[in-house]
């Protein structure tokens, strides 16, 4: 067993992993929003700057989840019911993130957004080749990665329902059913029955990594040009940093997390 | 693929096969030579988006095994079955296959005299079917051009559309979209019956196959989520809205709430109308049956279905019916476009506006969708492969709209482009 001092430096580097992620996000959200800026002006050289901007928040992306996985493989539970989330986000969370397939509505959400907005100059034959504008061939891509995702974000979802019914089987149910005593004492047939249920958790919880991880990769380095995938990424960033400036809001007027609402104020885009 | 062929096989014609005006052979010939047309367009353009790659690769099997049957036979007709994705092909297309005619025409002047005809006769359509906002995909769409004719004296062909909203799972609706047109096919060249009975005595077909297939043991094997609950398969349904387009009418056959309009002179005319359970002629209908309609989240069968026809669901027979309404419509100059469609769509694009925007994609001719990017600058893929560029750009721009427009359902848009003289 690890001793108290260690527990303490897990969550510790738990907090600050989720910290550090939130603060990359914001800095990569200005850079995204910089450069789009800068590619409205001059649209010559931009092209290969963006792609390197994406792969970059790519590159964030897959950092956070290795470093992620690094801390989880002990300590799996913690990253299916995070501490450091306020409860906004925690009531989202699907296998400790965002469901791969909210992707994709988001993209529909934005695309259609403008598309609206800009029909009456569509049918009059002006492009702008953005997210509004996604050609036929886009948009079938989307529409079969969205029920390639669907398909497998229900697989996953089975196989966490299964671990999470198999709590109230054997070997849980009857050694719980057999204590007499102190409720809290872990015997070593629990012990080793709970970190192999935890190892099938950390399956799952990789797979579900890899999942989301390739959704988003297929949308914005083979689906999306760099134009339109710079656009959905600050989207994406805006959307979490928002829900998670909200729920600390809101966690604060249910009194919850106060000294740490005043601690992480939130940020602004300015 | 099939402009592959013809070129070599033409000079087979001529030896092998020489022309006999008039006779049952030729006809018969002719005959072979829309079957063979019928299937590259009619395979390419079914299967759903996402199968389409495998499905491609079955397609040129079938069509490789088919041209050896047919080779004797195959002539210049099979060009204007080619897919054409953009206007310079289809300049490039014509511009081969009025020199052909010529050659032809030297060997036999019959084939001359037909196949023209046949060639103004190919539909321009578009199709966009996508999940959208719901996790299932339970609408299906089925597309088969010259599908059937008209009667055995007549060289016209018969276009056949077809929009499967389907509900409880999809397995009904891909049914649908697998058997309807063969359905039909068999109902048409049985002969004398009049349009009316023809689709209605179709629609009962389908239903009992579907019935049939539900109760019986041949459910399983399917892969659709209820596969192992045979109860439940009498619990699942779909809408069905198919027409029939000729080169005179228009013959659309409606059950449950997907929807046809008809664009002309920039006028919606809906050719069908939703069954709900709260129109009023459908409701006292439903009650004379003995049954009831309970608001329940909208008006219900039961308090169950919110459509009062539908192919499929059993459990509520003989509330909920499979008899279609048809409406005939004769074709004028002044029509422009066929729109069919899921709720996905109707429930928040107006008839009117979805003509509007239709019309709009038909009329500009323009170059399609741009070329976003060096990677994803293919115009045409998927389901689009063998339909006509505006009518695929106004079939996903009505499909955009709706998505725009917040559509909480699977969207499936079908554009037939029906103006004559282009």
């Amino acid at each position: 067993m690890t001793s108290l001092n260690n527990n303490v430096s897990d969550q510790e580097a738990q907090h600050s992993c989720y910290q550090e992620w939130m603060k990359l996000q914001q800095q990569d959200l200005l850079e995204l929003i910089h450069a789009l800026h800068d590619s409205s002006s001059d649209s010559s050289t931009s092209d290969l700057k963006l792609k390197q901007l994406i792969e970059k928040s790519i590159k964030h992306f897959q950092d956070y989840a290795d470093t992620r996985r690094h801390l989880a493989r002990s300590d799996v539970t913690a990253y299916l019911a995070p501490t450091w989330c306020t409860s906004l986000e925690s009531s989202m969370l699907w296998i400790s993130g965002c469901r791969p397939c909210s992707f994709i509505r988001l993209l529909y959400a934005i695309s259609g957004k403008e598309f609206e907005s800009h029909l009456p100059n569509y049918l009059q034959g002006k492009r702008c080749g953005n997210l509004s504008e996604l050609s036929p061939a886009q948009f079938n891509s989307i529409d079969e990665l969205q029920r390639r995702t669907i398909r497998l974000e229900n697989r996953l979802s089975d196989k966490l329902a299964s671990l999470q019914e198999d709590i109230a089987d054997q070997p849980f149910a009857i050694i719980a059913n057999e204590v007499a005593g102190n409720l809290g004492g872990i015997c070593r047939e629990t012990e080793n029955a709970l970190d192999t249920h935890a190892k099938c958790l950390m399956n799952v919880l990789e797979e579900a990594d890899n999942l989301r991880m390739e959704t988003l990769k297929e949308l914005v380095m083979n689906i999306l040009n760099p134009l339109q995938a710079v656009n959905f990424l600050v989207a994406g960033k805006k959307l979490h940093l928002c829900i998670n400036a909200w729920g600390k809001t809101r966690d604060h007027l249910h009194g919850r997390n106060r000294e740490t609402a005043e601690r992480n104020t939130c940020p602004t885009l300015s | 693929m099939a402009g592959m062929c013809y070129g070599v096989n033409i000079a087979e014609t001529e030896a092998t096969t020489p022309v006999e005006p008039s006779s049952e052979a030729a006809r018969r010939r002719r005959m072979e030579i829309h079957q063979f047309r019928f299937v590259p367009t009619d395979v390419a353009v079914a299967p759903s988006l996402q199968e389409n790659g495998r499905k491609r690769h079955k397609v040129e099997k079938v069509v490789e095994s088919k041209r050896q049957k047919l080779e004797t036979s195959v002539t210049i007709s099979l060009s204007p079955a080619l897919v054409v994705s953009d206007e310079k092909k289809l300049a490039e297309i014509e511009k081969e296959s009025e020199t052909e005619v010529v050659d032809l025409s030297e060997s036999g002047p019959q084939s001359v005299n037909i196949e023209p005809e046949v060639a103004f006769d190919f539909p321009k359509f578009g199709m966009t079917s996508v999940c959208g906002r719901r996790r299932d995909m339970e609408d299906a769409v089925a597309i088969h051009p010259s599908f059937c004719k008209e009667n055995s004296e007549s060289s016209s062909s018969l276009h056949f559309f077809g929009v499967y909203d389907g509900h409880g799972c999809s397995h009904v609706a891909m049914k649908c979209k697998d058997r309807m047109h063969e359905i039909v096919k068999n109902e048409v060249e049985k002969g004398e019956a009049p349009w009316k009975e023809t689709m209605i005595q179709s629609f009962s077909l389908m239903d009992k196959e579907v019935v049939d297939y539900s109760s019986g043991s041949s459910a399983s094997g399917s892969d659709c989520r209820c596969e192992l609950q045979t109860p439940q398969c009498d619990a699942v349904g779909s809408t069905a809205v198919v027409a029939v387009v000729t080169p005179e009418k228009i013959i659309v056959s409606n059950c449950g709430d997907s929807r046809a309009v008809l664009c002309r002179n920039g006028v919606a005319i809906p050719l069908s109308v939703d069954h709900k359970p709260d129109r009023p002629d459908e409701l006292n209908r439903i009650q004379e049956a003995g049954g009831r309609v309970i608001y329940w989240d909208g008006a219900r069968v039961l308090g169950v279905l919110a459509m009062s026809r539908a192919i499929g669901d059993n459990y509520l027979k003989p509330y909920v019916i499979s008899e279609p309404e048809v409406t005939i419509t004769e074709r004028t100059d002044e029509d422009e476009c066929l729109i069919l469609a899921s709720d996905g769509l109707w429930d928040v694009v107006s008839n009117e506006t979805a003509c509007g925007v239709a019309r709009m994609c038909l009329q500009s001719r323009r170059p399609p969708s741009p070329t976003c990017s060096p990677g994803s600058d293919i115009t045409v893929t998927g389901a689009g492969e063998s339909s006509d560029q505006a009518c695929l750009d106004a079939s996903i721009l009505l499909t955009k709209l709706a998505l725009a427009r917040r559509s909480s359902d699977n969207v499936s848009v079908v554009v037939v482009d029906l103006r004559k003289d282009l």
